[in-house]
């Protein structure tokens, strides 16, 4: 048997071999050339000629532009298939740009992006990307300002430009603003016999009570559920079998936690040094929303979260969750619940705080052609099929209300105005602003999320004295 | 009158004495098999769950009280008039085509299915499929103590749909073809290197043998940039080639597998045919090859699963090729940051499993065949 | 005399010296071992020392992969922060006693495992080789929802089957003590390599041995300790080798399952996924290099140490010397 398959492994690597041969290009290939050679290597071997061509051969020479998108929203199925059209769509516009997509899984993208820069081989353009993508790579970014001059941003919102300004200058082009608000399941509520939650700053709630944390902690504990039906009022509830909860911060940190009683942050700068602290008003935070994981149970600690009854891990959409503290592109994943709306964030001491996402795209600071890929990111930037993907509300005031009607054509019924209406009350500074050494400081944070999901007894004062002096620590090594 | 011969009473006994022994192995066979197939059930349960999520319906995954199997709510689709029940401020509506699930309710008439139309946390009201026209049906309880009427079903659409919507069959031959060309290029390769470790003496060897180990022992974490940018300067990212090519020279997993099962190889039939005035290659292909069949077989299998699964250098080396990549890239489209879909990804795992368990079946030809050769292959 | 002995010292860092002494016939042998061993030198040369060496000097750089363009030398900076770095030590321990518990049980179940697939006795060989085989190749996304849902606390199967006995199962993947048998569980679902080349191991044995001990009268459990397992001695010198290279990098499970931190409280902070975590979190290449570099020598250390302890325990019959 060996005598008859040996040769013929032999031959078929032989062939390979001398395929790679002929295909590998000379060292002097530009990398475009390179990327043509590869779709014919490969092809080589099974059948070729299987694939339609990817770039039909033009005579002029395309500037290439590679866009990489992985660092946030944009890699979902039907996303990618929205990107591919305009990608499409832009190429056959132009011939002076080829543009290139490479959509990496959120998994690998920062390993990804950080080897590509770092091997000499980086992107042109790169995003969407919100705040907390940038603090991970804040040094990539090339200043937009004297390439944006020929480009007319007086349509832009002057707060969305500010939030992508870096020592002054701007780092990216700003492609959507994402307000927070509740999303709240009708059905649950209609369940319980409860009123929905106000659709206006101000409003009370039904019953006359001010719409705060009380009343949102009042509301969650009477749609939290265990198997039996009880609520978590009733002495007999079941903490160990509950099935529906009543409220959860979907995928936020403990700084998007804390911050809807009240913008902050870990940090404050006295005589030139950063000192690490714990606002009160977070520190009021913190301990409401352990006790709502793990002594009011009204909210999903990390057992839960991560159990199937949540989806494991996306608690709003599983239908088990009566109300839910997240942004506004969120609206591009809530495929299985079908009744819900959105209501305004609770008020802590009469103030509302309702923290804001942003997202921009980018450029790489050392691309070689940055007029070409300012060009591409402003097609980008202005493209509304991207933007209802994205379920990115435009900065850019003319695009606002088309927005808005395509969000309708999805999602018919509900009261958008809530999402306007919020971005009156974002949090300054964002919850995910800069830390000092911030990689770092970030990991601890997510350290102290963690206890804080997955500790049953977590005395939670020490666990945030732990945290400032670690903080402190981490802070230090950057300020000697 | 003729006479039975005597038979001692032992006898017949003794003389069944096969059967008895081959009853005897049947024991061990059921027994050792049973065993072994227990073993199986509890190795393979949380497979189970794999098989079972990936036939599962997304909304079903999350139902608290939902089988393990994959099912759905029996559902009735109302067909009468609008109802309406005004219970404290709120108005509910039972609005015709809309669907409702069935629930298994204990009435005068014994446990029937009645679909849920207004759930209430005290009361809840039902409609009577067979009997809709008597309208609403107040029943007086919580209605999570009762049980949905769940149906069988296995969602073969999931199936279908990561066919489609990831280009399953291109992925699938890239997969493949990578998969093979290495394997193909490490067993050469290999096979050459371990001979070398194994059957010649020369000055360094031992020297070389620890570098080639430390080759596998630096972490890749820290070499990965350096290669990248080596790959990235002579063009070959984009292309298959960082992940075939170098597989055609050795590498320190195999080389070393292969030389284990080359010195377990008694050198005896090496000298013979070396007296006989063979060369190295002909010693190698004509008695070492033909004694180490199954260690060939494993390198090729180790190398083809591994690379059927490698997905790290997959993504980096193809990340703006989605036509060149593999299964294992493919997947991840539908583990997005905030929308992953885990009944998908098991569906998507599951047909990719097919080829490798397949190729893993029929290599087990050169298992059983347990080749023993006692003299030189002619 | 001094001259003489320098002058063998030197014969013996020449590189040709070794040479010498060998018969042209040893000297055509050595030639062919160098020849087979060239598709691996070029490769070496070519894929693999490059990298190697850029990461050895990466140790002594401050490289942030952000900015590849400011690189500079800070001289045994990294170095020193290695001895006072307090989670070196820490993931170091953390890792060296999972290995005491895990090596062990990676070349034993997979050992028996083998044994008992390749046990007479057993009917459908080939379909249970495949199915005990087949988690290997589930891909590393699949694998971790899989366990994900399977161990957890609420909803998980696991903890269904042992409530159904009447036992409350743990919090596998989020208590300090449990999360280590879950990762040894997750460890043993991929073991179908292990078994595979202990398997093929087995295929070598020849068939008249056993033969020959059954008409001693040697029953299977001593035939398998007598002749199976020294003949196999290769093969799991092989595992025991490779098992411990994995352990010393062992990283991707516990970064995937349960995130970068070593949830729970640390517990699962491992040598190599602190390394990942320098390197490509904190972006400090250049300190990740360092420790790659002491994870290297440490695994390179125990990896030289068994080759030594390999004469007294593993049977060769080609003899590794000759």
């Amino acid at each position: 048997m060996m005598k008859r398959v040996l040769p013929l492994l032999v031959l078929l690597s032989l062939l390979f071999v001398a395929a790679c041969r002929a295909k590998t290009p000379t060292p002097a290939a530009t990398a475009t050339k390179a990327m043509t050679t590869a779709t014919q290597a490969p092809t080589a071997t099974p059948k070729p000629k299987a694939q339609k061509p990817t770039a039909t051969p033009k005579p002029k020479e395309k500037i290439r532009i590679r866009w990489f998108i992985g660092l946030g929203t944009g890699t979902n199925p039907e996303q990618q298939k929205v990107q591919e059209q305009v990608v499409k769509a832009f190429n056959e516009s132009q011939d002076e740009i080829e543009l290139v997509l490479e959509v990496v899984a959120n998994d690998v993208a920062f390993d990804t992006l950080r080897t590509e820069i770092a091997g000499g081989n980086p992107p042109d353009i790169i995003g969407p990307v919100g705040v907390r993508g940038t603090n991970e790579f804040p040094e990539i970014w090339l200043p937009l300002d004297d390439y944006l001059k020929g480009y007319d941003l007086s349509d832009y919102e002057k707060s969305a430009l500010d939030a992508w300004r870096r020592d002054g200058k701007l780092i990216g082009l700003p492609i959507g603003v994402y307000p927070s608000f509740i999303y709240y399941n009708k059905d649950l509520f209609d369940e319980a016999g409860l009123p929905y939650p106000p659709h206006k700053f101000g409003e009370p709630y039904a019953d006359g009570d001010p719409w705060d944390i009380n009343k949102l902690t009042e509301i969650a504990m009477k749609l939290t559920v265990d198997a039996n039906g009880n609520d978590a009022t009733s002495p007999d509830f079941d903490p160990e079998n509950i099935v529906q909860f009543g409220f959860v911060f979907q995928w936020t940190d403990p700084r998007g936690w804390a911050t809807l009683f009240g913008a902050g942050n870990f940090y404050k700068e006295e005589n030139g040094k950063y000192v690490a602290y714990v606002p009160d008003h977070w520190r009021e935070a913190f301990h409401w929303y352990y006790d709502a994981m793990w002594k009011k149970y009204f909210a999903p600690n990390g057992p839960y979260i991560q159990s199937d009854l949540l989806a494991a891990g996306n608690p709003f959409n599983s239908g088990n969750v009566a109300m839910a503290h997240c942004h506004l592109w969120y609206t591009c994943c809530l495929q299985d619940v079908p009744n819900w709306d959105i209501a305004v964030v609770p008020a802590y001491n009469g103030k509302y705080t309702a923290k804001l996402h942003t997202d921009m795209i980018g450029i790489y600071q050392g691309t070689k052609h940055p007029e070409a890929a300012v060009k591409v990111l402003w097609y980008l930037a202005h493209n509304e099929d991207l933007l209802t993907v994205w379920g990115a509300m435009p900065p850019i005031k003319s695009l606002q209300e088309a927005f808005f009607r395509r969000l309708e054509e999805k999602y018919p019924g509900r009261d958008w105005q809530v999402a306007v209406e919020s971005l009156k009350y974002i949090d300054i500074p964002n919850h995910e602003a800069w830390m000092p050494n911030f990689a770092k400081a970030d990991d601890r944070v997510k350290q102290f999320q963690s206890e804080m999901e997955n500790t049953p007894d977590l005395n939670v004062d020490q666990a945030l004295e732990k945290l400032v002096q670690d903080l402190q620590a981490i802070f230090d090594e950057v300020q000697k | 009158m003729s006479r039975k011969p005597y038979v001692p009473s032992g006898y017949a006994w003794t003389s069944s004495a096969y059967p008895a022994r081959q009853w005897r192995r049947l024991v061990a066979v059921a027994g050792v098999t049973l065993f072994a197939l227990i073993l199986l059930l509890g190795y393979l349960s949380p497979f189970g769950y794999m098989v079972a999520t990936a036939f599962k319906d997304r909304q079903m995954m999350a139902k608290p009280n939902a089988p393990l199997w994959p099912a759905v709510e029996a559902t009735y689709t109302y067909t009468g008039p609008e109802l309406q029940v005004k219970l404290g401020s709120r108005t509910y509506r039972v609005v015709p085509g809309k669907t409702y699930p069935l629930y298994r309710v204990p009435t005068e008439e014994g446990i029937r299915n009645l679909a849920l139309v207004i759930k209430r946390r005290k009361e809840s009201y039902f409609i009577d499929p067979q009997r809709p026209e008597q309208g609403l049906i107040r029943w007086q309880g919580n209605w999570r103590k009762l049980q949905p009427v769940w149906q069988f079903r296995p969602k073969w659409e999931n199936f279908v749909k990561a066919w489609h919507e990831i280009n399953f069959p291109r992925l699938l031959r890239n997969t493949f073809a990578i998969a093979v060309i290495g394997a193909i290029g490490t067993l050469i390769s290999s096979t050459l290197v371990a001979y070398g470790f194994a059957r010649f003496r020369f000055p360094g060897r031992n020297v070389l043998f620890i570098i080639l180990i430390g080759t596998i022992i630096l972490p890749g974490q820290v070499t990965l940039v350096p290669t990248y940018a080596f790959f990235a300067r002579i063009g070959w990212v984009g292309t298959w080639l960082p992940l075939t090519v170098p597989h055609f020279f050795a590498n320190a997993y195999n080389v070393f597998l292969l030389r284990q099962f080359f010195l377990a190889i008694p050198r005896e039939l090496d000298e013979a045919a070396m007296i006989d005035g063979a060369g190295p290659f002909r010693i190698l292909w004509s008695i070492v090859l033909p004694q180490a069949w199954p260690a060939l077989v494993t390198v090729f299998l180790f190398h083809f699963m591994w690379a059927w699964n490698d997905y790290f250098y997959p993504y980096i080396y193809l990340s703006t090729r989605p036509d060149l990549q593999p299964i294992s890239v493919g997947i991840y489209t539908y583990n997005a940051m905030y929308f992953s879909q885990p009944h998908m990804i098991q569906a998507t795992a599951l047909m990719g499993l097919v080829v490798p368990v397949v190729i893993f079946f029929l290599a087990q030809r050169a298992f059983m065949r347990g080749v023993i050769f006692t003299g030189v292959e002619k | 005399m001094h001259r003489e002995s320098i002058r063998r010292l030197w014969s013996r860092l020449d590189p040709r010296g070794p040479w010498r002494g060998l018969s042209p016939l040893e000297r055509r042998r050595a030639v062919w071992g160098w020849v087979f061993l060239s598709p691996w030198l070029v490769g070496f040369l070519v894929f693999y020392l490059i990298p190697m060496v850029a990461s050895l000097v990466f140790s002594f750089t401050n490289f942030n992969l952000n900015q590849p363009e400011q690189i500079r030398f800070i001289g045994l900076e990294n170095y020193r922060q290695l001895l006072t770095d307090p989670l070196v030590r820490r993931s170091l321990w953390i890792t060296v006693r999972f290995m005491l518990f895990s090596v062990p049980i990676s070349i034993l179940v997979p050992l028996a495992l083998a044994a008992l697939l390749n046990a007479r006795s057993l009917w459908g060989k080939r379909v249970f080789r495949t199915l005990f085989y087949m988690p290997t190749v589930v891909p590393l996304i699949s694998a971790i929802y899989i366990w994900q849902g399977f161990l957890n606390a609420r909803t998980g199967w696991l903890n269904r089957f042992l409530a159904w006995l009447g036992i409350k199962g743990p919090d596998w993947l989020n208590s300090v003590t449990w999360v280590y048998p879950a990762l040894i569980l997750i460890g043993l679902w991929g073991m179908g390599n292990a078994m595979l080349t202990m398997l093929a191991a087995m295929q070598n044995v020849p068939r008249e041995l056993y033969e020959a001990a059954a008409i001693d009268g040697a029953g299977p459990f001593r035939r398998f300790l007598h002749i199976t397992l020294p003949l196999i001695t290769p093969v799991i010198f092989y595992n025991l080798v490779l098992s411990i290279i994995g352990h010393f990098q062992y990283f991707i499970i516990p970064w995937v399952l349960l995130g970068p931190n070593g949830d729970p409280g640390g517990a699962t902070l491992f040598f190599n996924l602190y390394l990942f975590k320098v390197a490509f979190v904190y972006v400090n290449m250049g300190y990740g290099a360092t420790l790659a570099w002491l994870l290297f020598l440490l695994a390179l250390g125990v990896t030289i140490l068994l080759f030594g302890t390999a004469r007294y325990w593993v049977y060769y019959p080609a003899g590794e010397e000759r």
